[in-house]
């Protein structure tokens, strides 16, 4: 495989590898105590992205449709393990909401931008369906992390707000949606980051790997706009999505405020 | 006063809290009736479930059980939004939330529970400026102020205030800036508005001085005057507003007259 004009060899990986090394070894010396976790994430990281290259690589040759979709069901997956193990304070039994709203996520991503947009031949074209899932999922998986740990960390600091509204009359949805509304934004908030200082701060990873292998930077810029456009927006869905099928496990079938002790809280 | 029959009975009523050490039985099958513009005192030692009883009625206490009727008709027959609006829990910590002390009162009327309420300035251009489908959608997501202020205007929420010696409050004042007891005034304040047919104050005088704690009594007496039916907690020594008094101990309920206590009799 060598689309890049310029391709990394052997001591590039071991130059790298030296870098992480070295931070790791003066973080020891000044007792950050992390130097240890950022020596092994950043092998795993090798190891996670020769594995994902020579993937996409087998999947993108082999030109099946089939793979595709096993490829990013997988995907899927791993995203809803590591969104569950990231959020903090959520309960028990939300592994097939997340599942749910990255799938519609996902299939309007792929409708939408691969189809819409791009339009590629075969339909269902690897190399393009596959990084994009992938981009997607990398930051729906973070806002909804930070989604639902701030969701329900807001509904315990609103405990007495909430008891108070419930008691005035409010539905379930009325109650919560302070707590939604400040989740949801705080859950977009580094994607709006992104959008707003790509291009002056930032030359964002897309563009500049399609910089990198030598295409046009116009091109470039496109699609990474069409790509940011899309992520921002969808980010949002998957936000939504989560809170609307979620918010009632704050609440009893009654509508009665179901307390931390009470939600099975993992 | 005994002989009115009851606005609101609870039977049956249980609260059974989860505990490490296995099931905590608060309460069991305790009993209770109020009837049309009674005040009936809740008084007993601290941890007896008073407040538990009082949520039980409200159906907000997801730890207890119990049959609730109100003017004859079952708990089960109403939907936990309408059963509140006519059955009010006051907390004993006044919530403000809003920037305006009138935006906190308007509070319960941006509910959608009171969204068919019948307004203040009647037929008014209500749906004219926004499609009912925009108005749908918009509420979902956002209380609907406008609304809110046309069902309850500032110059019906200034009478009440006045009528219930809130007078020094400034309705644009922020929530943040009253005293305790100015607070505890809005708080209750707020509730009576709704016009609920039960009050369930739960220890509203209670970090009060007396001043403020007659105040508080004394609204409550105008409301119960107008036929509301209120169950107070209390902690002070009677005040002679109250037709009975209830004692909840060691999970029973018992009940003594409030007139053979306190010589002034019902106040009002």
């Amino acid at each position: 495989m060598s689309g890049n004009a310029y391709d990394i060899d052997v001591w590039g990986l071991v130059v790298a590898m030296a870098m992480v090394a070295v931070a790791a070894g003066v973080s020891e010396i000044m007792r950050m105590g992390i130097g240890r976790s950022l020596l092994w994430s950043a092998c795993r990281a090798l190891l996670q992205l020769c594995a994902m290259g020579f993937v996409v690589g087998f999947v993108i040759r082999a030109d099946n449709p089939w793979f595709v979709f096993a490829t990013i069901g997988v995907m899927l997956l791993a995203a809803v393990q590591i969104v569950l193990s990231r959020a903090k304070g959520v309960p028990k039994g939300l592994a097939g909401p997340v599942l749910l709203s990255l799938t519609i996520t996902m299939l309007l991503m792929i409708a939408l931008v691969t189809e819409l947009v791009v339009r590629p031949h075969p339909w269902y074209a690897p190399q393009l369906v596959v990084p994009l899932t992938g981009m997607l999922l990398g930051n729906t998986v973070s806002a909804l992390a930070v989604g639902l740990s701030r969701f329900y960390e807001s509904m315990d600091e609103r405990r007495d707000e909430i008891d108070t509204l419930l008691a005035l009359g409010a539905t379930a949805w009325e109650a919560a949606r302070p707590s939604i509304v400040s989740s949801i934004r705080l859950g977009l908030l580094p994607t709006m980051a992104t959008l707003a200082s790509c291009g002056i701060v930032t030359i964002p990873g897309m563009m500049a790997g399609q910089v990198i292998a030598g295409g046009d930077p116009v091109e470039a810029g496109k699609y990474q706009f069409v790509v940011f456009a899309a992520i921002a927006a969808l980010t949002l869905v998957a936000d939504s999505l989560i809170m609307a099928m979620t918010y009632r496990t704050c609440f009893t079938a009654d509508d009665q405020f179901r307390p931390r002790d009470m939600r099975g809280v993992r | 006063m005994q002989n009115n029959p009851p606005v609101f009975t609870a039977e049956q009523v249980s609260c059974t809290v989860p505990s490490p050490d296995g099931d905590r039985i608060v309460f069991s099958g305790l009993a209770f009736a109020i009837a049309r513009g009674e005040i009936v005192d809740l008084v007993g030692p601290s941890g007896s479930g008073k407040s538990s009883l009082l949520t039980a009625f409200a159906r907000l206490n997801p730890h207890a059980t119990g049959t609730f009727m109100l003017e004859g008709r079952t708990a089960d027959g109403f939907t936990p939004q309408r059963w509140r609006r006519e059955v009010a829990y006051l907390p004993q910590k006044p919530i403000l939330p809003g920037n305006t002390v009138a935006e906190a009162i308007r509070l319960p009327f941006t509910l959608a529970v009171r969204a068919d309420a019948p307004t203040a300035a009647a037929g008014a251009d209500g749906d004219g400026r926004q499609g009912r489908f925009g108005r749908g959608l918009s509420r979902f997501f956002r209380s609907d102020g406008a609304h809110a202020r046309e069902l309850l205007p500032n110059g019906r929420i200034r009478g009440t205030l006045d009528a219930m010696g809130c007078d020094d409050i400034d309705l644009e004042r922020h929530p943040h800036d009253l005293s305790g007891g100015q607070a505890a005034r809005i708080s209750l304040a707020r509730t009576l508005l709704t016009e609920p047919k039960v009050l369930l104050a739960d220890e509203v005088d209670a970090g009060l001085d007396d001043e403020n704690a007659d105040r508080v009594a004394s609204i409550m007496a105008y409301a119960a005057g107008r036929g509301m039916a209120i169950v107070r907690i209390r902690h002070r020594p009677p005040d002679g507003r109250a037709s009975r008094i209830v004692t909840l101990e060691g999970g029973a309920l018992t009940e003594t007259m409030a007139e053979a206590a306190d010589g002034k009799g019902a106040g009002r």
